[in-house]
C-alpha cells in the first residue's frame, strides 16, 4: 500500500467516520451534536474568513495580495462545503437549543425572542445565508477562475462593484451565524458585540488558513515568486487582528463584568467555573499572548518558520475559542474523549482531503488578472 | 582666501534603484561615512549603507513594559491600597477594571518613546544648522530625486575625487557642501544647555516647593501648631471615656429660634393667633418670605399657577380663593409647619417670624386678587 499523504488522510477520515457513527449511537445526542456544531462552525468560519479576505482585497483594490488571492478563493469553498453540514446541523436544534422546547416559552425572555428563535425562521435564515454566500462565491471566486481562461479585465470591475455590497451582506450573515448557532445555545443571554467577536475570529481563521496553505504550497515548490515582502504583509495582518480579537473579547467580558447584571453574567459564570476557567486562560495565552509576542519583531513577521507555527497556533486557538463557547452548554465540564477525537479526525482529514483536491483548481495565481504583475513586483 | 574644507559631497540619482546600485561601490572605495537622502523610505537601504540595526524596537518594548507596570502599579496603589473605594461591590484589586488604563499607559509610553526617541535621541533632531539644509540638493530630494552623501566626518575629503567616483557610479549631478561656519554664541549646544538648565530648575523648584509646603511644616517646632492639646471635631480623643472628642447635645436641646410645635391636625390649629403686627415692615418681610419659599408652587399672585405646574404633577392650592379667605391664620400656619398632601413641612426652612409675616402677605394677596371697586383709592 502506498502510504502517501492522501492515503493517510483517507484512513484518518475513515477512522473518524467510524468514531463519529459510534458517538452518535453510544455517547448520546447532545454530545454528538455539540461536536457537530463545533466542527461545522470551525470549517464554515475558515471558509467565510477566506471569502472575506477575497472581498476585502477587491474592495480596497490591493495589488500586493493578487498573487496570493487564489488561495483564499479556494479556501472559501469550505463555506460551500459546510452548506450540507448546516442542513444536517438543523437536526441538532431539538437536542441542543432550549428554545425549541415548547415549555421554554414560559420564560418571558425566550418568549420575547420567539419571533426570531423558531425552527421555521431559523431554517429559512440558514438557507438564505447559504444562498447569499453561494451568490458571492459565484461572483467573486467563480468569476476569478473564469478570468483565468477569458483574460477579461471586466471581472475586476465587477468584483470591485460587488465586493462592498458583499461586505454589508457578510456583516449581517456572520452576525446571524453568531447569534443563531452560538448565542442561541443560551437563549436568555445577549451580547451586542458577539457578531463582531465571531467576525474577528473568522477573519483570523481565514488569514491563518491562508498563511498555512501558502507556506505548505511553497514548501512543495509552488508560489515561487512570492517573497518575504508578501509574507511580511500576511504576518502583519495576523499580528494586527490578533490584537483586534483580544480587544473585542476582552471588551465583551469587561463590560459584562462591570455591569454585573445577572441576565448577562451567567454566561461567563458558566464558562469560568471548574476546569473552564483554566481553559479560558489557555485560550488567552494561545490566542493572544503567543501570537502577539512572537509576531512582534519585524523579522518574525516575514519569517516562514515563525509564520507557520504562529498560524497553526492561531487556527488551533480559534477552534478552542469555539469549543469554549459551545461545550459548556452540555454542563459537564470540558469533555475530551473519543467522540471529540473522532470528530477531529473526520473533519480535519476530510477538510484537508477537500483542500488538497481544491488546490488544483485553476492556476495557482489569477493569471487573467491584469494587475498580477504589479502584485508580484510588490516590495515593502 | 581660505577655502573651508568640504563637509560632504552629495551625488543626486534619478531612481532608488540607481542609488542602491551605487552604494556598494562607493562604500568599498571610501572610508568616510555615507548618508542617503530619499523622499520616502527605501526598504533595505539601511542594510546596504551598513547602518547598525536601530535600537528603537528594544527601547519601545522596554518602555512599553515599563508603561504597563507603571499604569498597573498606579491603579493598584490608588484603588487597592491608598484610597480603596467600594464600587458596585467589586473587589478593590480588580484586574478587569485596571486593564484599560494599563493598556493606554503602555501605549502612551511606547509611542512617546518611539516618536521622541526616534526624533530627539536617535536622529538627534532638530539639526538646525546641518549644512544639507542650505544645499541645492535638499529641495530635489524632498521631491523626486535620491541622494547619496559622502561625509567628511572627522577626516578630510578630497572633493574632486569623490565627485568623480559618484558620477562614475551613476549620479546625474554632484554637489560639494562646504563645512559650516563655526557656531556663534547662539549655537544648538547653547540652546540645549539652556533648555536643560530650565528643565532642571523646574524640577528643583518643584521639589523645593513640595518640601516647603508638605515636609517643612511638619518638622518641629512648626508642627507644634498642629499638635495642640484640644479636642478636634470629627476626631477620636481619649479625653472622654467613650473615645469621642465631640459630645452630643444636652437632651431636649432645640435649635435656635425653633418653637416646639405639637399640634397634630389642622382642625385644632385654628385657635393660634398671629403674633406679628400688621405693619409695613412686617408685610415687606412677608412678601420677601413668600416670594422665596411659597411663590414657586403657589404663584407670585397666590393663585396656584406658577411656572412649575406644567412639569410638576401636583396642583398647588389657590391661596386667594374664598376657601382660603375664610381659613384662619392658625390653619395656614399649621400647613406651613406640618405640610399637607404633596407639600412638605417648611418648618425647617422658614423662621418663626417669617412664617407669620408670610401669612399676613397672603392676606394682602387675597385682598388684591379679590379687589372691589371701593378698594380703588380716589
Amino acid at each position: 500500500m502506498n502510504w502517501d499523504t492522501g492515503t493517510k488522510l483517507k484512513l484518518a477520515a475513515a477512522v473518524g467516520c467510524a468514531g463519529v457513527i459510534s458517538t452518535f449511537l453510544i455517547s448520546g445526542s447532545e454530545r454528538f451534536w455539540a461536536n457537530w456544531i463545533l466542527w461545522f462552525l470551525f470549517l464554515l468560519t475558515i471558509g467565510l474568513g477566506s471569502l472575506f479576505i477575497v472581498a476585502l482585497e477587491h474592495v480596497v483594490g490591493a495589488r500586493w495580495s493578487i498573487p496570493l488571492r487564489r488561495i483564499p478563493e479556494r479556501l472559501s469553498t469550505f463555506a460551500l462545503l459546510m452548506g450540507p453540514a448546516a442542513l444536517v446541523a438543523l437536526l441538532s436544534l431539538r437536542f441542543l437549543y432550549p428554545w425549541t422546547k415548547p415549555e421554554s416559552l414560559n420564560d418571558p425572555v425566550i418568549a420575547g425572542k420567539a419571533s426570531w428563535l423558531n425552527v421555521p425562521f431559523f431554517s429559512l435564515r440558514v438557507i438564505l445565508c447559504a444562498g447569499l454566500w453561494i451568490l458571492a462565491y459565484r461572483i467573486l471566486v467563480s468569476g476569478s477562475l473564469e478570468q483565468d481562461r477569458k483574460r477579461d479585465p471586466k471581472f475586476n470591475l465587477r468584483a470591485r462593484r460587488f465586493a462592498p455590497l458583499f461586505m454589508a451582506v457578510f456583516a449581517i450573515t456572520i452576525t446571524v451565524v453568531a447569534f443563531d448557532w452560538i448565542s442561541s445555545l443560551e437563549p436568555k443571554w445577549y451580547s451586542d458585540i458577539f457578531g463582531v467577536y465571531l467576525f474577528a475570529g473568522t477573519f483570523l481563521a481565514g488569514l491563518a488558513a491562508t498563511t498555512l496553505a501558502l507556506l505548505y504550497l511553497k514548501s512543495r515548490g509552488r508560489f515561487r515568486e512570492i517573497g518575504p515582502d508578501h509574507m511580511y504583509n500576511l504576518g502583519g495582518f495576523l499580528f494586527a487582528f490578533t490584537v483586534f480579537w483580544s480587544y473585542i473579547g476582552f471588551a465583551q467580558y469587561m463590560l459584562m463584568w462591570y455591569a454585573n447584571m445577572p441576565e448577562e453574567v451567567f454566561w461567563y459564570k458558566e464558562r469560568l467555573q471548574g476546569a473552564w476557567g483554566p481553559l479560558l486562560l489557555v485560550l488567552a495565552v494561545f490566542h493572544f499572548l503567543v501570537p502577539f509576542f512572537v509576531l512582534m519583531p519585524r523579522e518574525a513577521k516575514g519569517d516562514p518558520r515563525f509564520l507557520f507555527w504562529t498560524a497553526s497556533v492561531m487556527l488551533f486557538s480559534h477552534w478552542l475559542d469555539l469549543y469554549w463557547m459551545i461545550f459548556p452548554v452540555l454542563r459537564r465540564g470540558p469533555l475530551l474523549g473519543w467522540p471529540e477525537l473522532s470528530f477531529g479526525f473526520l473533519f480535519v482529514s476530510g477538510g484537508l482531503i477537500w483542500i488538497r483536491h481544491v488546490m488544483n483548481r485553476g492556476a495557482d495565481m489569477p493569471v487573467g488578472d491584469p494587475l498580477l504583475r504589479e502584485g508580484l513586483e510588490f516590495r515593502l | 582666501m581660505s577655502k573651508r574644507s568640504a563637509f560632504s559631497v552629495v551625488g543626486i540619482f534619478e531612481s532608488p534603484q540607481l542609488l542602491m546600485n551605487a552604494i556598494p561601490g562607493i562604500k568599498a572605495k571610501v572610508t568616510a561615512r555615507l548618508e542617503a537622502y530619499t523622499p520616502y523610505p527605501i526598504e533595505g537601504i539601511d542594510r546596504l549603507l551598513g547602518l547598525r540595526k536601530s535600537p528603537i524596537g528594544g527601547m519601545v518594548l522596554v518602555m512599553g513594559i515599563i508603561g504597563a507596570i507603571a499604569g498597573l502599579s498606579f491603579e493598584l496603589w490608588t484603588s487597592g491600597v491608598d484610597y480603596p473605594l467600594r464600587t458596585a461591590g467589586k473587589p478593590y484589586f480588580s484586574w478587569e477594571a485596571f486593564i484599560p488604563v494599563m493598556f493606554e499607559v503602555t501605549v502612551l509610553f511606547a509611542t512617546f518613546t518611539a516618536g521622541l526617541g526616534m526624533l530627539l535621541l536617535l536622529n538627534r533632531l532638530p539639526l538646525f544648522r546641518h549644512p544639507m539644509l542650505r544645499s541645492k540638493a535638499l529641495p530635489l530630494v524632498t521631491r523626486d530625486k535620491f541622494a547619496l552623501a559622502v561625509e567628511a566626518g572627522a577626516g578630510e575629503l578630497d572633493p574632486e575625487a569623490v565627485a568623480k567616483m559618484l558620477q562614475e557610479s551613476g549620479a546625474e549631478s554632484v554637489e560639494v557642501i562646504e563645512m559650516p561656519a563655526p557656531a556663534g554664541p547662539l549655537s544648538p549646544v547653547f540652546f540645549f544647555n539652556a533648555f536643560a538648565a530650565i528643565a532642571v530648575s523646574c524640577v528643583l523648584a518643584g521639589l523645593l516647593t513640595y518640601w516647603a509646603t508638605k515636609l517643612f511644616p511638619i518638622l518641629p517646632p512648626m508642627v507644634h501648631m498642629l499638635d495642640q492639646p484640644r479636642l478636634d471635631p470629627q476626631r477620636a480623643d481619649s479625653f472622654f471615656t467613650d473615645g469621642f472628642g465631640m459630645r452630643m447635645p444636652v437632651p431636649e436641646t432645640v435649635t435656635h429660634d425653633s418653637v416646639p410645635y405639637t399640634i397634630r391636625s389642622q382642625d385644632y390649629a385654628g385657635s393660634l393667633v398671629n403674633p406679628m403686627p400688621r405693619s409695613e415692615s412686617v408685610l415687606h418681610r412677608g412678601r420677601q418670605a413668600y416670594t422665596n419659599y411659597c411663590a414657586v408652587c403657589h404663584g407670585v399672585l397666590g393663585n396656584g399657577s406658577p411656572s412649575l405646574t406644567a412639569a410638576y404633577g401636583a396642583k398647588p392650592a389657590n391661596l386667594v380663593s374664598q376657601k382660603f379667605i375664610d381659613l384662619p391664620d392658625g390653619k395656614i400656619y399649621h400647613v406651613i409647619m406640618a405640610g399637607k398632601n404633596a407639600m412638605p413641612s417648611y418648618a425647617a426652612d422658614i423662621v418663626e417670624s417669617d412664617r407669620w409675616a408670610a401669612i399676613h402677605y397672603v392676606r394682602v394677596l387675597q385682598r388684591a386678587m379679590n379687589a372691589k371697586d371701593e378698594d380703588i383709592p380716589k
